[in-house]
């Protein structure tokens, strides 16, 4: 289970930022971000953990919804000749990134045994309640007035949103 | 530094370092900074699984609604530049005058 853990951060975790920063066009940066939401790596990394609730909402609330809005931004900021991870600049700098993040890790890593994974599961049995969804229960008890101020933030923000791109003589953009 | 700090600490860095150098689209920007506030998440899930606190666990819940408020303040910007300018680079918010 530790060598399964070190194999899925090392192989999955990471490329996926690299693959964000390392300043593609935004379609395929769009796509990377895609895939460094729901990439295996931080599923097995999350369900390792146990806390398979969590990876749960990540990936059909949080993913699906901005999966959406990222996609259809993307028609905004097209070009003629998009660049994907082939081309020489993105490859430079993937370069860069991934030499960085191996420094770091020869760095950090040489203190790790198998006892760093101390609060992985072994994954005996498998079970549907974890305690991250008893924990995410609490958000509509104890936790309500937190849940209201966070639903007014999001109501909000859809005022400021409206505001943002109304662009008649009112509002933020006076100019178009 | 654990290998599991190591993993959402080095993605944070690698999301900072993308949003601060060589942007050429706003909307790239945004997803680099989409990025860290997922490497966000991700620590803090992690704090409430290690540590065994699940009473914590709500507040990865709150952070990607605040996180969602950031994304559609930040595409409505991206909007309004496309409106204004025809584009989104970076280049050309520089421009005193469009």
């Amino acid at each position: 289970m530790c060598f399964i853990m070190y194999l899925i951060f090392i192989l999955f975790c990471l490329k996926d930022w690299v693959a964000v920063a390392s300043n593609p066009s935004p379609y395929f940066a769009a796509f990377g971000w895609l895939v460094s939401c729901c990439s295996m790596g931080w599923w097995g990394f999350w369900l390792g953990h146990g806390g398979p609730f969590l990876s749960l909402v990540l990936f059909l609330i949080y993913l699906g919804g901005m999966l959406v809005v990222f996609a259809y931004s993307a028609a905004l900021a097209a070009e003629p000749y998009p660049e994907a991870w082939g081309s020489w600049p993105v490859v430079v700098h993937m370069v860069v990134y991934m030499v960085g993040v191996v420094l770091a890790f020869v760095v950090f890593g040489g203190v790790w045994y198998e006892s760093s994974w101390v609060s992985v599961d072994e994954l005996g049995e498998f079970s549907v309640f974890r305690g991250d969804a008893g924990g995410v229960a609490l958000m509509y008890s104890s936790g309500g007035w937190m849940l209201i101020i966070s639903g007014w933030v999001l109501l909000l923000t859809l005022f400021v949103v409206l505001e943002l791109t109304r662009g008649l003589s009112r509002g933020a953009l006076r100019a178009v | 530094m654990t290998p599991s700090h190591f993993a959402f600490t080095s993605a944070f860095m690698l999301g900072l370092t993308g949003l601060a150098l060589h942007r050429y689209h706003l909307l790239s920007a945004l997803l680099c900074l989409e990025g860290m506030m997922l490497s966000l998440f991700i620590a803090l899930s992690l704090w409430t699984l290690q540590l065994d606190s699940t009473c914590f666990s709500a507040s990865p819940m709150l952070l990607l609604a605040f996180s969602a408020c950031e994304a559609s303040a930040g595409l409505a910007l991206l909007v309004a530049t496309a409106r204004t300018h025809g584009t989104d680079h970076l280049q050309s918010l520089n421009l005193l005058q469009c």
